[in-house]
Parts: C-alpha cells; sequence; structure tokens
C-alpha cells in the first residue's frame, strides 16, 4: 500500500517528457474528431481597438477578392513572434526539454522560444518588448504552464489582432495522447481587450523528422504602394 | 444545382490545400481558377526560402523565347511533398502546369512539374491533416 502510495507520489512529481518535433494537426480529412483542440472562444476588443481592427480585415477581405491581397510583415521576411510562431501553416516546431529551461524552435523563420523553468516572473515593465518576449514555466501536474509577457504592439497576435503593452499570455502544453500536444493559450490585455481569450493549438509527434533551416534569403514578393503583395519577376 | 455544389467544395479544397504553400503570403495575387501547361528549358532553380523558384525558357512560335518565374512552396514544404533539392537542374526539359499571376505577367503559381525522369511532383502539401 506504502509502495503503491510511494510511486504514485513519485509519478506526479515527474513531468512528461515533451522533447521532440510535432507538426500543426489540423481537424479535417482524416482527422479523429476526439483529438480536435476546442474552437477559440470569440475575440472582443474595446471599441478604440474594434473599430480599427473591423476596417483592416474588411479591407483585407476586399483586396484578396480583387486579387491584390494585402501583405503583412512576413511578406517583408520579418518573422512572426509569439504567439503566431506557433501556428505556422504546416510547419513544425521542436520542443527541447530540460529541467532549467524548454526550448522552443519553430521551422518557419527558424524563430526560437527560451522558458525559464521555476523562475518567477518579471514586471512587464521590466521587459524590453520584443518578439519573443519573456517566458517562465511551472509544471501543474502534467501540465507545463508558461507566462509570457513583453511581447512588442507591432507583433500581431491570434489572428492578427492588436495587443498594448501590458499584454499576457498564459499557455497551458500537455500531452493528449503520447503523440499528441495540446498548447492552450489564453491571451489577456486588460488596455484592449474586454475579456481574456482562449485558443488551443494541436500538435502531432513527427517521429525522427530533421528539422529543415529556414533564412529568409530569396524573397521575391514585395509591397507595391497600395500595400498589395507582388511578386518580382526574372528577366531571361 | 448538385454540380455547382460540387465544384463549390473542390475549389474550396483546393483553397485549403493550396494555404500552407504559402506560408508568408496570401496566394490571391494568382488566378488559381486558371491552368496553364508549358514546357521548356530550365535556366534556373533557386532552393531558397521563402520560396523556391524555377526559371523556365518556353519556346513559342516562330523561334521566339518567352522567359517564366515559376513560384513554388519553401524547401521544408516541398520535401514533405516527395521533393529534394537535386530533382531540377538547370538544362533540364521539363514541363509545369501553374496557375498564372493575374497581372498577367510571365509568373506563377506552380501546380505540377514533370521532371526529366518523368516522375510528376506537386507543389506540396504531402500531408493530409493528422499525417505527417
Amino acid at each position: 500500500m506504502l509502495f503503491v502510495a510511494l510511486a504514485s507520489h513519485v509519478q506526479a512529481q515527474t513531468p512528461p517528457d515533451l522533447s521532440g518535433v510535432w507538426a500543426p494537426y489540423r481537424a479535417g480529412r482524416g482527422a479523429d474528431p476526439k483529438l480536435n483542440p476546442p474552437p477559440p472562444t470569440p475575440i472582443v476588443l474595446k471599441p478604440l481597438y474594434a473599430k480599427p481592427y473591423e476596417a483592416r480585415r474588411a479591407a483585407e477581405d476586399e483586396a484578396t477578392k480583387r486579387g491584390e491581397p494585402l501583405g503583412t510583415a512576413a511578406v517583408q521576411c520579418v518573422p512572426y513572434g509569439f504567439p503566431r510562431m506557433m501556428a505556422v501553416a504546416l510547419y513544425p516546431a521542436e520542443i527541447i526539454q530540460r529541467p532549467a529551461q524548454i526550448t522552443i524552435i519553430t521551422e518557419a523563420f527558424s524563430e526560437v522560444r527560451r522558458v525559464y523553468m521555476n523562475q518567477p516572473q518579471l514586471p512587464i515593465d521590466d521587459v524590453p518588448p520584443g518578439y519573443y518576449g519573456h517566458s517562465v514555466g511551472t509544471w501543474d501536474g502534467d501540465t507545463l504552464v508558461i507566462d509570457t509577457v513583453g511581447i512588442k504592439e507591432s507583433v500581431l497576435g491570434f489572428q492578427n489582432t492588436p495587443h498594448s503593452n501590458q499584454m499576457r499570455i498564459t499557455e497551458r502544453v500537455r500531452l493528449v495522447t503520447t503523440d499528441m500536444l495540446h498548447d492552450q493559450i489564453t491571451v489577456d490585455d486588460p488596455v484592449v481587450l474586454e475579456k481574456p481569450f482562449t485558443y488551443t493549438l494541436a500538435y502531432r509527434r513527427m517521429p525522427n523528422y530533421k528539422m529543415v533551416e529556414f533564412v529568409c534569403e530569396n524573397n521575391r514578393e514585395y509591397l507595391d504602394e497600395k500595400g498589395a503583395v507582388k511578386m518580382k519577376l526574372r528577366e531571361r | 444545382m448538385k454540380t455547382r455544389l460540387y465544384v463549390g467544395v473542390l475549389l474550396c479544397a483546393a483553397l485549403v490545400a493550396a494555404h500552407p504553400v504559402l506560408a508568408h503570403h496570401s496566394f490571391a495575387m494568382f488566378d488559381t481558377a486558371k491552368r496553364l501547361t508549358m514546357s521548356g528549358t530550365v535556366t534556373g532553380f533557386e532552393w531558397t526560402n521563402p520560396h523556391v523558384y524555377i526559371e523556365l525558357d518556353v519556346p513559342g512560335e516562330k523561334g521566339a523565347v518567352k522567359h517564366w518565374s515559376v513560384e513554388l512552396g519553401s524547401p521544408s514544404i516541398l520535401m514533405q511533398a516527395g521533393w529534394k533539392f537535386s530533382d531540377v537542374k538547370v538544362n533540364d526539359k521539363i514541363s509545369v502546369v501553374l496557375n498564372p499571376l493575374r497581372s498577367g505577367e510571365a509568373g506563377g503559381l506552380l501546380v505540377t512539374a514533370t521532371v526529366r525522369d518523368g516522375r510528376v511532383l506537386g507543389n506540396g502539401p504531402g500531408r493530409v491533416a493528422g499525417q505527417p
């Protein structure tokens, strides 16, 4: 009895190993609906931010219909930053887990996040605004909880939502099965949002996958004077 | 009515399939409803990010040659669809199917390429949902 109690105690204290390469898992053909992440909660922006956001989305939709899509920073080879880097098309992410630090490398643009384990978070005003901010992590049972602050305001969020320098992002990362990972991302921003919103990304393990380098050296896309994406052509 | 619905479903499937290829920009500058097939001589094959490019000289009427720039996915996405960096070389004779630029310029987005050994390669993604 004592042995069983001790064994389960030890098990509870040993966090799962998330190390490996993970590919975004999209619901759809061939997907197991039981493993699909829950749908995102509504994004409710404060009126001051909602108006320009809606206007930009309408302009994007209109331009896309015209065949002159509006570009974003990524067109100019500027990385996505956190949190958008966590879901770029089908590009995989590699997790390297050590007790003191968990490192997440995403393939598109070779972006890197470092999560410092069991350290107190810094005050927001002490973090220089950047693409990845400052992340600290703890284990809540089998779930990795990551707290991130210090994301630059120009780094747009989920569905290109704006944010202030007061944004705080909380992630709950856990293995749903041995080969399926969910990252539940909650964005809180008392300046921009009426209330926090949550969305969940799913990943499938890619055994033996070797991450491919991504240096954005040959960018032929550019933005014209209207902000539309165009392609440079080569002469003979 | 049924036919229209079917076409709609196909179009949606095509959009969903095409989107991941272009991670860093929308593909709306290409006319994905239109397909051009052309054969020519490769003058350049750039295995680079954010995109791979095939430069192609396509012979026309009376010996005139038109040059086309063809955009592919990125090396990562193409490798997952079965491509190798050495599948196309300068001076290869290949044929391509592409979605042309809406602007009418001689550029497009690759749909398929028939490479020198006869294999037909797509533009990724080779993976369907849930399969690495």
